[in-house]
């Protein structure tokens, strides 16, 4: 090998190691992006995220933002520890999950039962329908004042507002279900010589299970918010009253947390639900 | 057995017309009897109720309306472009959009109105709360939508119109930008009502103005006439958005060009 | 029984569509022996789907009488087994209890055990063993179909209307699904009323071939199908015979399907 040669031979490896070096850049978003397809990876890159943006809310509270304002996670957290050590979490907690238990199933089934009530009689559908929609557009949250002069302040005229925001929910819900059933179902039945009563319980109630499940999962997170504006509005007790007393008394950690405790009582609900809607229709695909 | 016959459907309307008017006047007779006959204390009656609408009709009511709907058309320019924006992006970014769409589903699953009195806390009394509250409500609603619709695109219809010439710019006009438009419509439909639920909110809280300041003034007086008088007013409000959404699809509807 | 089982006498049906009336089917004449197996071909919208909704008593007639068995169908025909194209299982039941619901209605009330055997037998009958348990959503379509037959033919109806049936299934699919009906319809003798735009289909299964006009549809010709049976449905396309059939009756409907399209 002359030294020309080796000089050549050297020129070329270099220019590939050179290309490589080009070539990286692009590999290596390549590899982001199967990681992140896998969802070990995706989990990985929330739970990456979620710690960025604790950690930025962490660090700007005091030096970006003032800290009265926007709190941070861990004021935010020792207010959440302090409310469970001093025990007062639990009455207002009770209070909260209570309005929205009773409210929710008061509604659910006055909503459901119309809903069939309706969804059975097309007439009276026809007739009533815009009723149902005047009060339906109407936000709900306005009736909260009603309530509170004819049930008083206390639970329950935070159930009789879960309860109405929930019922129409499960109207709409029902009545839908029972529009867009298969109309064929029904038709085969009568053929095959059943009368009205027992396509009504052989077809339609069953069909319409899917629909009010939906309905009740939906539901869940509405009665929640309906419990805590009718507390935010007027009302001594309830995870509601804790945000307004805290937003009155500037703690802003306070009114985190409180919303931080609505939220995870609303997503376990919702869960739950969501797993007896499986239960029950296993039968879907 | 249904033929569809049109003197049946014809007779079928005016029967449900006739029961839907004897029922509106029944309502509102027994109301006004019972209240001038027995008791008006507590649920007041119609003829006190209207008279009220009337005065405030004269006196002021143009004021609060007009709050309310600052407050919904302010949070509305802000949270529907922004939101309509981010959801078309992301939606086109499989894999940012898998890793961050459930951390903004987090975000959402806050009940957004109970954080009213934090932006109350931060922004005061006046108007801006509540347009910051109808702002994010909005933003979430029609990103989520806009996030949705943009992942639905036939992938064979992009296809299709690319084979056949069309340059991006085409794409974009005839393919993208008409579907983008249905799901902001739809988004839309979702979030009119909404940013009126959340105006009222934040004034029922604390405000000097708007329609639920109004049904607040009235119920902190116990004055049931003015509080049914509000009541009356935000039903309207609320069946005017309705009617509103309902107007707005079909204009839109008539100028989309049809994709296909 | 003297007479046919099935007899038509100037049946009409005319439908409102918003403000205008539209004559689905014109005045016809026909009569069905029993144990007669029936093809109604003819383009969309001519009437047949419509006389078998008058023959299930699902429809009224605008003019002319429908007599069945001798006497005038007025109300729901019990007589009759109904398949469609559409899938009508009901999704959250299983196969097992799908094929039962006929003799759950009041109209036949079945007490348990006899319902059980006569479903087993059913489900012997189509080769649908070790699906019972199964659920519609987890079945294919061709099994679905074979479950909602079973569900027809539980309980006995002399007549079968069935319109489409097969239509959704693949070609293949579809002669093992011809097979199979003429073997079931065979071994009861029924009589059958089997609407298909496929006149393939028409000639391989039927005793008797009518083609219908455009709407409004009336009968435009009947002919006899002289292949002998039982017949092989895989092969049968082959025999000259058949050719000869569809030839004849292809140039019958070929004009009427140009007609449709162009309404």
């Amino acid at each position: 090998m002359t030294l020309a040669t080796r000089d050549s031979e050297d020129r070329i490896i270099l220019a590939a190691a050179l290309a490589r070096t080009d070539l990286r850049p692009a590999t290596r978003m390549q590899w982001l992006r199967e990681l992140f397809a896998r969802p070990a990876g995706r989990l990985a890159g929330q739970i990456a995220i979620v710690a960025l943006l604790l950690a930025i809310w962490q660090f700007g509270s005091g030096r970006f933002l003032p800290h009265v304002w926007v709190s941070s996670p861990s004021a935010i957290f020792a207010r959440l520890i302090s409310w469970f050590v001093d025990g007062s979490i639990w009455i207002h907690l009770a209070a909260t999950l209570s309005a929205a238990a009773s409210g929710y199933v008061i509604g659910s089934v006055a909503g459901i039962a119309s809903g069939l009530a309706l969804g059975l009689s097309p007439r009276l559908e026809r007739i009533l329908s815009p009723f149902v929609t005047a009060l339906y557009s109407l936000p709900k949250v306005a009736l909260a004042p009603f309530f509170v002069i004819f049930l008083g302040i206390g639970v329950e005229s935070k159930i009789a507002l879960v309860a109405v925001t929930v019922y129409f929910l499960l109207l709409y819900n029902t009545l839908d279900g029972l529009h867009d059933l298969e109309r064929s179902w029904a038709s085969a039945y009568r053929i095959m010589g059943a009368r009205q009563q027992e396509i009504i319980r052989h077809v339609l109630l069953p069909g319409v299970m899917p629909w009010i499940f939906s309905g009740l999962r939906i539901a869940v997170r509405y009665a929640f918010t309906a419990a805590v504006l009718g507390e935010l509005i007027a009302g001594n007790e309830g995870i509601g009253f804790l945000i307004e007393n805290s937003a009155g008394n500037y703690n802003s950690a306070g009114i985190f947390a409180g919303v931080f405790v609505l939220v995870i009582c609303s997503v376990t609900a919702t869960q739950i639900i969501a797993r007896a809607e499986k239960a029950v229709l296993h039968w879907r695909t | 057995m249904l033929d569809g016959l049109a003197q049946d459907v014809a007779a079928e309307r005016r029967v449900v017309l006739f029961w839907r008017v004897a029922l509106l006047v029944a309502i509102l007779c027994g109301w006004e009897l019972y209240g001038r006959f027995v008791d008006d204390t507590w649920f007041s009656r119609p003829s006190l109720i209207f008279a009220r609408i009337w005065t405030l009709a004269g006196n002021g009511l143009a004021g609060h309306v007009l709050t309310t709907l600052t407050e919904m058309a302010g949070g509305l320019v802000i949270g529907v472009p922004l939101g309509a924006l981010l959801g078309l992006t992301l939606g086109r970014l499989p894999v940012v959009a898998g890793v961050v769409r459930p951390i903004i589903f987090g975000l959402y699953s806050i009940p957004l109105v109970t954080l009213a009195p934090l932006f109350i806390f931060w922004f005061g009394l006046d108007l801006t709360p509540k347009v910051i509250l109808v702002a994010i409500v909005t933003f979430f609603l029609l990103f989520f939508t806009t996030f949705a619709g943009v992942q639905t695109i036939d992938r064979e219809l992009i296809e299709n119109y690319r084979l056949l010439g069309a340059t991006r710019a085409e794409l974009l006009r005839k393919l993208i930008a008409p579907a983008c438009l249905a799901w902001i419509l739809s988004g839309l439909k979702i979030a009119l009502p909404y940013s009126l639920i959340a105006a009222v909110v934040g004034e029922m809280l604390l405000a000097r103005s708007g329609l639920g300041f109004l049904l607040m003034f009235a119920s902190q007086q116990i004055d049931m006439t003015g509080m049914f008088a509000a009541l009356v007013i935000l039903m309207v409000a609320g069946v005017a958005v309705g009617e509103s959404i309902n107007l707005l699809e079909r204009r839109v509807m008539r100028w989309r060009v049809l994709s296909v | 029984m003297t007479g046919s089982l099935i007899k038509l006498e100037g049946i009409s049906k005319t439908f409102q569509r918003d403000s205008n009336a539209i004559m689905a089917l014109s005045p016809t004449d026909l009569s069905i022996e029993r144990g007669d197996f029936v093809a109604f071909v003819g383009p969309s919208g001519c009437g047949k789907s419509t006389i078998l909704n008058m023959v299930a008593g699902l429809l009224r007639p605008s003019e002319g009488r429908l007599f069945y068995g001798g006497a005038p169908v007025d109300d729901l025909n019990l007589h009759v087994g109904y398949m469609t194209q559409k899938d009508t299982l009901l999704p959250w039941r299983t196969v097992t209890d799908n094929i039962g619901s006929p003799l759950e209605l009041a109209c036949r009330k079945t007490p348990k055990t006899e319902r059980m055997d006569k479903i087993r037998q059913m489900i012997d009958l189509v080769g649908l063993g070790g699906f019972e348990k199964h659920y519609p959503g987890e079945l294919s379509g061709g099994m679905r179909r074979r479950v909602a037959l079973a569900r027809m033919l539980i309980y006995n109806p002399d007549t079968l209307l069935m319109d489409e049936p097969f239509g959704a299934l693949d070609a293949q699919l579809k002669l093992v699904m011809h097979d199979e009906i003429q073997r079931i319809v065979g071994i009861g003798q029924k009589t059958v009323l089997f609407v298909t735009h496929d006149l393939g289909e028409a000639i391989a299964l039927a005793d008797r071939v009518v083609v219908f006009s455009s709407r409004p549809g009336r009968i435009k010709v009947i002919r006899s199908v002289d292949l002998p049976r039982p017949r092989d449905v895989f092969r049968i396309r082959f025999a000259p015979r058949f050719t000869e059939l569809h030839e004849e009756l292809w140039d019958q409907l070929k004009d009427e399907v140009k007609k449709g399209v162009d309404t």
